[in-house]
């Protein structure tokens, strides 16, 4: 089972020089370039001669490297985005699949003239309407370069012409919605639980490992972080803990030993363990294993550099 | 779904390779047995499981149980070649996914039926959601077939797995999937199977207090559907779903206050603070209708129980 392992992505605006070059430092597992929303429009094209340099700066510790281009710009922004060292790009502002499709074809022409190999490159997909969070099962199932789709809520706010309350959480569907469908494709959905989609903000970081961890318990793979200080608190959310994996461990143990005495059902610790929990405990180790090999794979880059 | 009204509140699911609950399963009041084939049976018991359902049925039914069957997701066949007998009301399919699934299923048994001497159509289907894809698929699914009569699922086990989310946090994670059933259930008059989320940070499958406050809850968001693990939980999720005397007693005084406002050509009123109309006098009318169904389910099952007594003595 290969599991992909992109728990945070923090997301840092090219044109600032100061934070592209110390953003390996965090620990993230995918830095993600922003043209867009954190480039203001006089810089746009300045801002795509910096793409190249800043890719190998992101990614020198082993970082997934992103690229969040403007959808207005789709050619000229990924044109500029694709060297050796990028992952994939960000895709905003998402209607339909023919923008998918429209994005994925720059893809392959970028990759055939730069000698990538073809279809390398992921799409992180954000839906940012009401018309993208109602096609969404046709725009995930756009292209198999979409590995991860996850919600703009402070657009999709927007878009709704809704204030956002930290009382009230206006979501609830539409991130429903997108937990079902990516998973029901095999995509990773990301996104944070409420009210941190819409209120971007600092939180102690007990608060900020309780909502990253509610995060994953709805279904969430990965967050996108607007602030280097949520990323420690992400990776650890996504990351099975020690006492869950003793928990599953034993688990594991009980119910072997229930099979081999002629039962798949069996009490432990207060609860039913049957074939389901048998097989989450197997997808909780598994987990476990690919976060710790992703988390030695960035720790060697760091020791090396 | 107009001449059938199942009272389906609770009900075990048990392994049906474990003699001693299948044995007492007679006594636990249920208005079900689960008889399992699929989670709670190892592997290498599968085909063993299928033979014993023939038998069981009796055994299981003796206390005005309804018998059912849960098969696995990938041995219809073999499954309900070995379970399709006289007394059998129901085959629950887990990890619905797929319209073409329930066709399937449909037609295996409509042939078994007419093999076995079983009214055509009797025997009811459970599509279980289980997973996003069911969820994603859940009006086709329900739609798929006029066997399936209570549609839902979209919580526990395998669908936490499918979404990689822990079974017991403190917020309801199924939320979204539970409100697609509902509403695919509803669309096509079905009676939903979900439930209002009530918080079980422990993971116990045998706590009557919180079984009976998940019914009461259930109830009241307008569910009738339960069933369990654990013998605790049968009287608690009866007494739950079933409407309280009071409730009986109000439901009548609505209906009347009802009729005398058509009477004098009104088509509503309030008194002590509760609004009369014709929506809440069709609560009312739902509400009694539930009530007489579950009191003569639990007469059926107080006389088939009457009767082993007897038989025993």
């Amino acid at each position: 089972m290969s599991i992909l392992i992109r728990r945070s992505n923090l997301m840092v605006p090219v044109t600032n020089a100061k934070f592209v070059k110390e953003a390996w430092r965090h620990g993230a597992d995918a830095i993600t370039l922003d043209l867009e929303d954190g480039v203001v429009p006089a810089l746009k094209v300045r801002a795509r001669d910096l793409v190249k340099d800043a890719v190998a700066a992101a990614g020198k510790c082993a970082a997934e490297v992103f690229v969040r281009v403007n959808k207005e710009f789709l050619a000229a922004d990924i044109d500029a985005s694709v060297w050796p060292g990028l992952s994939g790009i960000m895709l905003p502002k998402v209607e339909s699949p023919e923008d998918v499709i429209e994005a994925s074809e720059v893809l392959n022409s970028a990759e055939r003239n730069r000698g990538i190999e073809p279809g390398k490159l992921h799409l992180i997909v954000l839906l940012e309407s009401a018309r993208a969070v109602f096609r969404m099962r046709e725009i995930i199932a756009a292209s198999d370069r979409v590995s991860q789709v996850g919600l703009d809520e402070s657009d999709l706010a927007a878009s709704l012409r809704i204030s956002s309350l930290a009382e009230h959480d206006p979501f609830v569907y539409a991130r429903g919605r997108v937990c079902i469908e990516a998973t029901a494709a095999g995509v990773q959905p990301i996104g944070v639980a409420h009210p941190l989609g819409t209120l971007p903000r600092l939180l102690p970081e007990e608060d900020m490992l309780k909502t990253a961890t509610d995060s994953k318990n709805l279904g969430f793979k990965g967050i996108i972080c607007p602030h280097p200080s949520w990323i420690s608190s992400v990776n650890t959310a996504f990351t099975p803990t020690e006492s869950e994996v003793d928990f599953y461990t034993q688990v594991r143990e009980v119910f072997a030993q229930a099979i081999a005495a002629g039962t798949a059902a069996v009490p432990f610790a207060g609860r039913m363990i049957d074939v389901p929990v048998d097989e989450w405990a197997k997808v909780v180790m598994a987990t476990s294993t690919a976060c710790r090999l992703r988390d030695a794979e960035k720790q060697a880059a760091r020791d090396a550099a | 779904m107009a001449d059938h009204l199942g009272v389906h509140r609770s009900g075990l699911t048990m392994p049906v390779v474990t003699p001693r609950f299948i044995d007492n399963a007679w006594r636990r009041g249920c208005d079900f047995i689960n008889m399992d084939l699929e989670d709670s049976v190892p592997q290498h018991l599968k085909g063993y499981a299928r033979t014993l359902i023939k038998g069981a049925i009796a055994n299981v039914t003796k206390g005005g149980a309804e018998a059912f069957t849960r098969i696995n997701h990938d041995l219809i066949l073999a499954d309900l070649e070995g379970i399709i007998w006289p007394g059998l009301s129901k085959v629950n399919y887990p990890k619905a996914e797929y319209a073409e699934e329930i066709q399937t299923l449909d037609r295996i048994i409509s042939r078994l039926e007419r093999e076995r001497g079983i009214r055509p159509g009797t025997v009811e289907i459970g599509a279980n959601i289980e997973t996003s894809v069911g969820v994603a698929n859940a009006y086709d699914i329900a739609a798929a077939s006029p066997r399936v009569r209570e549609f839902g699922g979209a919580g526990g086990y395998d669908m936490s797995r499918d979404l990689g989310v822990e079974m017991f946090v403190g917020f309801d994670q199924f939320v979204y999937g539970k409100g697609e059933v509902e509403l695919a259930a509803r669309a096509l008059g079905l009676e939903p199977h979900t439930a209002p989320f009530t918080a079980n940070t422990t993971g116990s499958v045998g706590d009557p207090d919180r079984a009976f406050r998940e019914a009461e809850a259930a109830r009241k968001c307008g569910f009738r559907v339960g069933g369990g693990l654990h013998p605790n939980v049968v009287e608690p999720q009866i007494k739950g779903f079933t409407p309280t005397e009071e409730e009986v007693e109000e439901a009548h005084k609505v209906l009347d206050e009802y009729r005398e406002l058509e009477v004098f050509g009104k088509t509503w009123a309030e008194t002590d603070g509760q609004i009369i109309d014709r929506y809440e006098a069709a609560r009312a009318r739902k509400l009694l209708d539930w009530s007489a169904a579950c009191a003569v389910r639990d007469q059926e099952k107080a006389e088939a129980v009457a009767r082993v007594e007897q038989a025993g003595e």
